[in-house]
């Protein structure tokens, strides 16, 4: 087994005139969970179908498993699994002819897991997929992702389309699929779906990656929002000076204000104060990400 | 029946194919069974008084026997037109089809080659025409009798439907080689429509102008029935053309999808 699960290098492609990815340098590493985050158009389907060879890239090197998805795909995907973020797929079959079928081309597999996972996942086997809800046909497209028991999952967007029970019960077997040493390369817009679940995040933007770091990292660089109630009035000149701290705004005795960083430095400002009360939000995510898309605007 | 790709795809159009078959065979059954109709001699002058290039148009200048007015309204009209339709948008279907209706994604995120997904599709659209020929062959055979379709023999009947097969075959393969060439399903079935168009002019009202005889030598409706198969059996020469050009479409089909992008 391979220490580099997912490797591409200056991963060029374009759409006619428009640039889909525009020098792609991406490592997943073999037994992590990777969040794979971008606003919309940024590339994250792009490099997706690129790793399954249904596009192909007109410049730099992609390696999945070790193997080139271009000239070993069959034998590659065989070792993937992949789940779309709207699994569409013929509504005139029932979930048990289609993932029947998606086993026979894999081979192998035996009925029983597929009707482990339905049951696992409360789906009807039995209902055609078209009289089923988004959140059902989704479950289907868990079940052919996960009946394999891949090496590597990738998951464009995995679950926009589940319920916050299904979620709960997908991150449970995402994890499960972790603790057995595989890998997750998981695509997503919104920081919260990955927050969950992932050990690095990286940020696609305009077809190139900003930012690759832990999820822990970005957590403690992260912007809070900090709310201070003092017995007494201060002005906003005072607090505007210190290293950190932006957007500060007072009201009488209320004041509140963006830390960016260590809080020391703030700290021994109110101790010149009395202080009565102190609130300091947790970071969300979400923010934060936002924050980095703001940032990658401005260079 | 959901083993492989070629098996799902007959199970999958199992309606579509049975539905067609039934379709076919009752409408051309019925054009049939008006032969008793026509066959008289009331029919026959009333005929002879339309001007020949009308009756070269809609192919009824053979009328005067059996095999003339199968040939001529059965085969050459009604059954040809409606077994493009089916053939054109079966053929669209395979790759374009499902590529348009993002269904390809996931099948070819498996361990499968797309050349040998488009051939077992491919494989499995000319299985449904041979059940559709043959549906058809059956309902003639049982009305030869009651429609007094005299003189023809089981052999030419046979080889009428060899021409049949084929040239709906040729229909499907340019639907589907340009589908899966290009992922675009307009254009496959564009195209499919313009080469019946062509055909069906060239055949009929095109080849009687002066000096362009010979262009209905480039029609299908011509390889479909020129020279008589059921009079005369096999015609070998259009047998091989339709043979061949659905051989290369489908080889340019296949090689063209292997070779591009797979659209979103």
């Amino acid at each position: 087994m391979t220490e580099t699960a997912i490797r591409t290098e200056g991963l060029v492609k374009d759409y006619g005139r428009v640039r889909g990815l525009d020098g792609l340098d991406l490592e997943v590493r073999t037994g992590e969970v990777y969040g794979f985050l971008g606003p919309n158009g940024a590339g994250k389907t792009t490099t997706i179908r690129i790793l399954f060879d249904l596009i192909r890239p007109n410049a730099g090197s992609v390696m999945v498993l070790g193997l080139d998805p271009r000239t070993d795909g069959i034998e590659l995907r065989r070792r993937i699994g992949y789940l779309a973020d709207d699994f569409v797929v013929d509504g005139r079959q029932t979930p048990r002819e289609l993932l029947t079928y998606l086993a026979n081309l894999r081979g192998g597999i035996s009925p029983v897991v597929i009707d482990e996972l339905a049951q696992r996942l409360d789906l009807d086997l039995t209902r055609r997929i078209g009289a089923l809800s988004r959140g059902n046909r989704q479950k289907v497209g868990v079940v052919q992702a996960f009946m394999h028991q891949p090496e590597l999952f990738i998951l464009d967007e995995p679950t926009s389309g589940l319920d916050p029970f299904l979620q709960q019960e997908f991150s449970v077997m995402v994890r499960q699929a972790v603790s057995e040493g595989r890998t997750v390369f998981m695509s997503s817009h919104v920081m919260g779906e990955v927050q969950r679940v992932a050990d690095r995040v990286g940020i696609i933007r305009g077809g190139r990656l900003t930012t690759v770091e832990g999820v822990h990292q970005l957590r403690d660089r992260a912007q809070r929002r900090i709310e201070i109630v003092f017995n007494g009035k201060v002005t906003a000149e005072e607090f505007s000076a210190i290293p950190g701290v932006s957007d500060v705004q007072v009201d009488g005795k209320v004041l509140t204000c963006r830390l960016d960083g260590s809080a020391d430095a703030l700290v021994k400002t109110l101790a010149r104060h009395e202080v009565v009360i102190l609130n300091a939000e947790e970071p969300d995510l979400e923010e934060l990400f936002f924050d980095y898309y703001d940032r990658g605007g401005s260079r | 029946m959901l083993r492989n790709s070629f098996t799902k795809w007959l199970w999958d159009n199992r309606r579509s194919v049975l539905g067609w078959a039934a379709a076919l065979a009752g409408v051309g059954g019925m054009y049939a069974a008006f032969w008793p109709s026509i066959d008289n001699p009331e029919m026959r002058e009333a005929l002879e008084n339309y001007p020949e290039a009308v009756l070269q148009a809609l192919n009824f200048d053979e009328i005067a026997t059996a095999a003339g007015y199968l040939n001529a309204s059965v085969y050459g009209l009604v059954v040809g037109l409606l077994i493009i339709v089916y053939a054109t948008s079966a053929g669209t279907r395979i790759i374009a089809g499902d590529e348009g209706s993002g269904t390809l994604d996931l099948v070819l995120a498996h361990p499968v080659s797309r050349s040998r997904l488009a051939m077992e599709r491919f494989s499995a659209l000319l299985v449904s025409l041979v059940l559709i020929s043959v549906a058809l062959l059956l309902v003639i055979l049982a009305l030869t009798g009651p429609a007094r379709l005299e003189g023809i023999s089981l052999g030419d009947l046979a080889a009428m439907h060899l021409h049949l097969f084929l040239f709906a075959a040729l229909f499907g393969s340019v639907a589907f080689a340009v589908g899966a060439a290009t992922g675009r399903r307009g254009v496959a079935i564009g195209t499919a429509a313009g080469v019946a168009v062509f055909g069906f002019a060239a055949n009929g009202i095109l080849s009687g102008i002066e000096g362009l005889g010979w262009i209905e030598d480039f029609s299908p409706f011509q390889w479909l029935n020129g020279g008589s198969p059921l009079a005369n059996g096999v015609q070998a020469a259009h047998v091989s053309i339709m043979t061949a050009l659905i051989f290369v479409l489908t080889s340019v089909g296949v090689w063209g999808f292997s070779r591009r992008d797979i659209g979103v």
